[in-house]
């Protein structure tokens, strides 16, 4: 049994080097190192994990923390091509462990879809993963429909991941709310901003990977439905949850009665294998928990663990 | 077969006639006026409601004031005023009219004492069976110390607290577009107010305390293996909780108003069907069109899963 794990983060070394050395790093620092120990890990040591917990391949990305939308463009685009091409030698080093996804720029659009290109055209990576929103602006701004359309021309796949404070915050911080309620709202706005702004409908090859299984895209889609069946939603042609299988979600749900619902909702081929590594909120002993859930048949389990990733990221073996 | 509705609002016949007549009620007008003129039902009579329950199959509304009169940041006196306005006129109701309605008392939540004291009046003079208050009180959630004398009251006196969300949500923040306020924040609202209540330890303090997340608890049950997972890995969320935060999903009641079968049976499996009640949101257009029969022609749900939810638990909840 194979396994691709799509939601896996890498810290730089090049962050790591100068942050131990008191320097600036493309405007970050100096500071103190304040990251999970396993960040600080070679590529050799995370492989090794990686063996014990039974993950075959990690689609590595950069962590959310070097999103820096907020930063200036110019600075920020070298920082993210630093990182890429860092996870970029971890695929060429490794290339049977490790897959890429970029950073962007996306506080520039334009500067976005060059590293976004160099990156998938040049560096063979999958395809980026971005904030729920940048500066702001939701995804339905159009000043970004050129990106998903260069996107959709590559084949890149989008990974959604919150950054920064997620909708709970302003409300609560306390008992860790805004991760394990706001990373699940936000994705819910980011998949109805797709939708509902009609880029799902502009750009029909897009493909977007909603982590933390979407959210709660999927249990709450009929009250989204509810209000297109009032009219309330008149600039798309079917209701939202006509969307739902347009989207791929990982399995990240803490829940297997809310993968299940995930899975009855937008279909087995849209479940990929996601863990949060190497995360205090990640799952346990990922590809066990996948394969001791009594409510998902064997194809299921082999779907989310391998197959869909294989399909989605063109890795097909035969 | 009967039915019983948890979630049906109601405006005060005061404020209606204000409305009517251009003018002011309690410092409100404007766009609450608009509201009210933009959705005719809003200012139907109670007869015109009857008619209207008659032909949607409703036999009861459990009235609450709707939350537009809410009003927890303007004057507490004005607003304590208003809202012991608004509790006569509903127990007016009821007594007019035993068999149709029950009714849920507005607080001035901006004022704790207050608020306890007209909760104590609505349960003991007027005969209302609880109240319907925000997810929030001027950005303070419940696990905050200073709304414990409400609980108090709420325990004692077996009062049912409805939450319900007033004019805007957490969503609002991030995006206006699309009714996402509504459609999203009413829903994210809802999981918020479940773990203020959960983990600031409320709910292990008020044991007995009968709280009623309205629209299905929104992403309560959906979310919960995130927050016990939370809870398993981070101090800070188990400041006041020995237990993971899904264990008191059944310590709570749950509106039907999910617009998903397969979301109001993952509901059913999750919380228990006992703790699931009818509730429409009349007169608004989230409401649930036809309500009873939506209920009935669930086929995921059997025929004693929907008797509980239309009327046999409000019976035992409310002791009608």
């Amino acid at each position: 049994m194979r396994s691709i794990d799509i939601h896996a983060h890498v810290t730089p070394q090049s962050y790591i080097k100068a942050m131990k050395e008191g320097q600036v790093w493309h405007g970050v620092g100096p500071g103190p190192l304040d990251i999970e120990p396993q960040l600080e890990w070679t590529p050799e040591q995370r492989i090794k994990d990686m063996d014990s917990l039974g993950v075959d391949v990690q689609v590595a990305s950069t962590g959310a923390q070097f999103y820096y939308y907020g930063g200036d463009a110019q600075v920020i685009a070298a920082m993210h091509r630093e990182c890429n091409d860092e996870v970029y030698q971890m695929t060429i080093d490794h290339p049977d462990r490790f897959k890429g996804l970029a950073q962007i720029p996306m506080q520039n659009v334009d500067l976005a879809i060059a590293e976004l290109d160099r990156c998938v055209n040049q560096l063979g990576m999958a395809g980026a993963m971005i904030d729920d929103k940048v500066n702001g602006k939701t995804f339905d701004e159009p000043e970004f429909l050129p990106l998903w359309k260069a996107a959709e021309q590559m084949g890149a796949v989008f990974l959604i991941h919150q950054g920064g404070g997620t909708l709970v915050a302003p409300r609560t911080r306390s008992y860790h709310l805004p991760n394990t309620i706001g990373n699940l709202v936000d994705r819910a706005v980011t998949f109805a901003s797709f939708v509902m702004g009609g880029v799902m409908d502009a750009c029909p090859d897009l493909k977007i990977c909603l982590a933390h299984g979407g959210g709660y895209a999927c249990y709450g889609v009929g009250r989204m439905d509810r209000s297109w069946d009032v009219g309330r939603l008149p600039q798309i042609p079917q209701p939202p949850s006509a969307y739902l299988s347009r989207f791929y979600y990982d399995c990240l749900t803490h829940s297997e009665s809310a993968l299940r619902m995930l899975i009855d909702m937008a279909g087995i081929d849209k479940v990929v294998f996601g863990t949060d590594w190497p995360f205090d909120m990640q799952i346990d002993w990922p590809v066990a928990w996948v394969l001791s859930l009594e409510s998902l048949t064997q194809d299921e389990k082999e779907a989310i663990l391998w197959k869909n990733m294989e399909k989605l990221l063109g890795m097909s073996s035969d | 077969m009967r039915s019983i509705d948890m979630h049906a609002h109601i405006s005060p016949e005061g404020y209606i006639r204000a409305v009517e007549a251009g003018e002011e009620w309690y410092g409100i007008s404007g766009m609450s006026h608009e509201f009210h003129l933009a959705v005719p039902r809003t200012m139907w009579t109670p007869e015109q409601r009857l008619t209207d329950m008659d032909s949607l199959g409703v036999d009861v509304h459990v009235l609450s004031t709707n939350a537009v009169f809410y009003c927890y940041d303007r004057d507490a006196n004005t607003v304590a005023a208003m809202d012991r306005e608004c509790n006569d006129y509903v127990s007016q109701l009821t007594r007019d009219h035993p068999d149709r309605f029950a009714g849920l008392a507005a607080l001035p939540m901006q004022d704790v004492a207050a608020s306890a004291t007209e909760l104590e009046r609505a349960m003991t003079q007027l005969g209302l069976k609880g109240a319907m208050i925000d997810d929030s009180v001027n950005g303070k959630t419940y696990d905050d110390p200073e709304f414990f004398p409400v609980w108090e009251v709420a325990e004692q006196t077996g009062a049912v607290v409805l939450i319900h969300q007033g004019m805007q949500t957490v969503v609002g923040e991030r995006s206006t577009r699309y009714h996402l306020p509504n459609t999203i924040g009413n829903l994210v609202e809802r999981a918020i107010t479940y773990a203020s209540f959960v983990f600031g330890g409320v709910m292990d303090k008020y044991p007995d305390l009968r709280i009623c997340l309205s629209h299905g608890g929104g992403y309560t049950c959906f979310g919960a293996g995130r927050m016990d997972r939370g809870w398993q890995v981070r101090s800070e969320a188990r400041v006041n909780l020995n237990k993971p935060p899904s264990t008191y999903l059944n310590q709570f009641w749950y509106d039907c108003l999910t617009h998903s079968e397969p979301a109001l049976r993952m509901l059913i499996d999750s919380v228990g069907i006992d703790k699931v009640v009818f509730g429409t949101d009349w007169p608004f257009d989230m409401q649930i069109d036809w309500p009873v029969s939506w209920v009935l022609g669930l086929e995921s749900l059997t025929q004693d899963e929907k008797e509980a939810i239309l009327y046999k638990n409000l019976e035992n909840l409310l002791g009608i």
